[in-house]
């Protein structure tokens, strides 16, 4: 693929789009990155999904960063959890090199699908969500947890997302983790889970510079923007709408996986 | 006299308030908490500046002086390329910078539990640490 000036903005828009969403309404934007990479820009989806790995770090980072300084993520639970979701993060990319493109897509918009459906129901209680404070908790179920902390690993490895639509009910319906904290320790795991995995993408050339690079210069501006606008606008209509274009997203997949057309 | 004597007794009673709060936790792990998010802050900004800078490079070079094409440059090539001042492994290095962030966070985090004496959660970062140099090793092969 060439770089043009043109290819290039394009791409620095949908990081920019992807990681502004992804921040105003709390879904990863790993989840936009992959499906429009290969149904707008024709990338086969093994490199998409190495390209949505390092834009997930990119997003990521900064919101953990202010996570981490405001007390909010659990370091010492997230490091834990951190064991399996990196051992599930590596079997789950091992496995994407052995499902064809067409299984990958179909796999991915059962995912789609379902963080749509969660972002909807979300969307009803999000201001009481926003009230809540933190008290003091008790770390229930761990094996529990950490089964399913693997899971979310696979999940990510294979699909190249964050996670935390595993991972935040994980934490805060079986192990008694606050609503926040949840959210706040979810995130704090991405960055080292998706370089579990991003490495086996980058060494199998999945990982195309002149594709990621600019992508994830737009998710680091996008999901800077995304934070400062946050205080400001209700994400609540975004969080629907997002949803139906998560859906959409969804049924394209499956529609394209049986009727062919995705690029090799 | 008792001014400068209360005075005195004010700052010993401060002292050991702060030798004191050094011995517990808290303290320690505020310390770890700004560590931490210093690296995972600066690591994606700088490997974002990194990027565009490759990329502005490729541009204005024009695409034809890109040898190679699209594809990921191998890392035994990457330094020699990057002392030639090869705009795509500028961009390239930018990249793997990102994917080396969240490493670097295991490791801070780890030193700062070795501070803390809490040698349990030192192993789990060594485990985790353990995970992804595998993953490397596996993926090098």
């Amino acid at each position: 693929m060439e770089l043009t000036w043109l290819l290039l903005i394009k791409l620095v828009v949908l990081g920019v789009v992807a990681g502004g969403v992804g921040s105003l309404t709390g879904i990863g934007g790993g989840l936009v990155i992959t499906p429009i990479l290969t149904l707008v820009f024709g990338i086969p989806i093994h490199q998409a999904i190495g390209t949505s790995l390092c834009c997930v770090i990119a997003t990521s980072s900064g919101a953990a960063a202010s996570y981490v300084e405001h007390r909010l993520s659990d370091i010492r639970l997230g490091m834990t959890l951190e064991l399996a979701t990196t051992v599930g993060a590596v079997t789950g990319s091992l496995v994407a090199a052995m499902l064809s493109r067409e299984a990958l897509a179909v796999l991915f918009s059962f995912l789609l699908t379902y963080a749509g459906a969660t972002m909807v129901r979300r969307s009803h209680k999000a201001e009481a969500v926003a009230r809540e404070d933190v008290e003091p908790y008790q770390i229930k179920r761990l094996p529990l947890g950490l089964c399913g902390s693997g899971a979310a690993g696979v999940v990510s490895g294979m699909l190249g997302v964050g996670g935390g639509v595993v991972k935040v009910p994980l934490m805060f319906l079986a192990m008694g983790v606050p609503f926040k904290v949840a959210t706040a320790t979810s995130n704090f795991m991405i960055g080292v889970t998706a370089a579990a995995s991003a490495f086996i993408y980058y060494a199998r050339g999945d990982v195309r510079p002149l594709v990621t690079a600019p992508t994830a210069v737009g998710v680091y501006l996008g999901a800077a923007l995304g934070s400062r606008l946050m205080r400001r606008t209700s994400s609540r209509w975004l969080i629907v709408l997002f949803s139906f274009i998560m859906f959409y997203f969804a049924v394209i997949m499956v529609w394209k996986s049986f009727h062919g057309g995705f690029a090799r | 006299m008792a001014g400068l004597r209360a005075s005195l007794a004010w700052r010993a009673g401060m002292l050991c308030e702060r030798g004191f709060r050094g011995m517990t936790n808290q303290p320690t792990e505020d310390k770890a908490r700004s560590a931490i998010a210093l690296i995972l802050r600066y690591g994606s900004l700088a490997s974002t500046l990194v990027m565009a800078l490759g990329l502005l490079l490729i541009l204005v070079r024009g695409p034809r002086g890109v040898p190679g094409g699209d594809l990921p440059i191998l890392p035994r090539m990457l330094f020699a390329r990057l002392a030639q001042f090869d705009p795509l492994a500028i961009t390239e290095s930018g990249i793997l910078l990102l994917l080396l962030t969240p490493i670097f966070r295991i490791i801070v985090a780890a030193v700062s539990f070795g501070r803390e004496r809490n040698y349990r959660y030192v192993l789990i970062s060594l485990g985790v640490l353990a995970v992804i140099f595998g993953s490397i090793v596996f993926a090098m092969k």
